[in-house]
């Protein structure tokens, strides 16, 4: 038994990447109780629109609660408005949610990425209570971001092509979860361009 | 029986200024007042048929003033599966179906599962009749028409009033002339028919109840609810595809 930081009890890693034009999304396959792998197919990124994709790292009864409960709030404003939601407006609801829970929050780390609706890209990320982050390049989240902050300001560079930018944010990400203990065990890929979005999913160490 | 007699009148005038009040023939007045209303009001059809469930209505003449409306102000569409028609006061109207509205992602967030049609039904019926046994509020004076699909019951069609009484139909109409459209639903009406025949039948029964004699398209609206792979789709007819159906009808 090891004691350790709520925010690693389940392991996880996801990274978002602004590329020409377009934005990638990627996270790790691996759900695990303190080391101990449960599953291997535990996606932590959500498609929330066509364009907009949410990952979440964090704790995992959070991850998969936080996103039903955003996936309500989203629902109500499609609804409501008659019409899709903004990245930057969503990722304004959610630190609005985080936020509301200040003093018993949800042990998440969210990653908001998209295309708004001049196809242009949003990336952004927050902490546990709400506070966002949007910055040009990249977004790291998850149980070793030291790792991942390490590969992307390495590998990234402005003005990617989709196909590049799937290649160089499936190395960082990949790179980064070998060297987590606790995240790994494959990653899936999304890229999202204004003619449509791709998912992949990659084989990484099994272990 | 909307028939008041002369005897009546001054009976049931004492008895009707408030909901919580029966007159002594058993009637509540403000209720039957609020249907009234819906009565005097434009026409609306809901046609059941075995590949989806259609809901039309007259498109109200307006002042030319009136900015253009990016929303309608009869049909709504409740979740991916649910659309109503809302006939009476907008304003009560709009409360009721935003309540609707997260009734359905409640039931979707506790149980991962689309409300049932029924279930959003009683809802909003307990809701109206909340109004007509309690306080000093007047009963919400709106009738809704309800087309759902659901993996229980499969396409379903339902009317509640002011009441908050709701009844399933086959093929139903309220508003101004409903007298003339039900009896063209009755005589017309088929149970194995398809959407298309359907849809023909709607426009049908709301030019006859319509007061003009030269239906033009853009004086429907018509709202389908069908099943796209599998999965509910609630679509609205465009300008052309009203023509067209016209032309058939």
């Amino acid at each position: 038994r090891v004691a350790m930081s709520i925010m690693q009890y389940n392991g996880s890693a996801v990274l978002a990447m602004k590329g020409k034009n377009c934005v990638g999304i990627a996270s790790d396959l691996c759900f695990g109780v303190q080391g101990r792998m449960i599953t291997t197919n535990f996606r932590k990124t959500f498609r929330m629109q066509e364009k907009l994709y949410l990952g979440l790292t964090g704790l995992a009864t959070d991850v998969q609660t936080l996103h039903e409960r955003l996936e309500f709030r989203l629902n109500m404003y499609k609804l409501r408005e008659g019409r899709e939601i903004k990245p930057s407006t969503f990722a304004s609801v959610i630190s609005n949610v985080l936020y509301a829970h200040r003093f018993g929050p949800y042990f998440v780390e969210p990653v908001v990425a998209g295309l708004d609706d001049t196809n242009t890209p949003f990336i952004c990320g927050m902490d546990l209570i709400g506070a966002p982050v949007t910055p040009p390049d990249f977004v790291c989240a998850g149980s070793n971001t030291e790792a991942l902050f390490g590969t992307c300001e390495t590998m990234y560079r402005p003005d990617m092509e989709p196909e590049e930018l799937f290649e160089v944010l499936s190395q960082c990400l990949l790179a980064s979860i070998d060297r987590d203990a606790l995240a790994g065990w494959g990653a899936v890929v999304t890229i999202i361009t204004p003619e449509g979005s791709f998912t992949r999913t990659l084989k990484g160490r099994q272990d | 029986q909307n028939q008041i007699g002369q005897a009546d009148i001054s009976m049931s005038r004492k008895y009707d200024r408030r909901t919580t009040t029966f007159t002594p023939e058993g009637r509540l007045m403000q209720i039957e007042y609020a249907l009234e209303f819906i009565n005097k009001r434009v026409p609306t059809v809901g046609i059941l048929t075995k590949d989806g469930v259609i809901l039309g209505a007259q498109k109200q003449q307006k002042s030319k003033l009136l900015e253009v409306e990016k929303h309608s102000e009869k049909m709504y569409a409740i979740d991916d599966h649910i659309v109503l028609s809302a006939s009476g006061f907008t304003s009560d109207a709009n409360i009721l179906i935003d309540y609707a509205r997260k009734a359905g992602q409640e039931h979707y967030l506790t149980f991962k599962e689309p409300l049932p049609v029924e279930q959003l039904v009683q809802l909003l019926c307990d809701r109206k009749h909340y109004y007509t046994q309690f306080g000093s509020s007047r009963p919400i004076g709106v009738s809704f028409f309800y087309a759902g699909y659901d993996r229980y019951l499969g396409f379903q069609l339902y009317c509640s009033d002011p009441s908050g009484n709701y009844s399933g139909w086959k093929a139903h109409c309220i508003g101004s002339n409903n007298v003339n459209g039900k009896s063209m639903l009755k005589d017309e009406y088929k149970e194995d028919m398809n959407l298309e025949e359907g849809t023909k039948l709607t426009l049908k029964v709301l030019c006859k109840t319509l007061d003009t004699t030269n239906p033009k398209a853009e004086e429907f609206e018509i709202v389908r609810l069908t099943l796209d792979e599998g999965i509910p789709k609630i679509s609205t007819l465009d300008e052309k595809e009203v023509k067209d159906y016209l032309e058939k009808a």
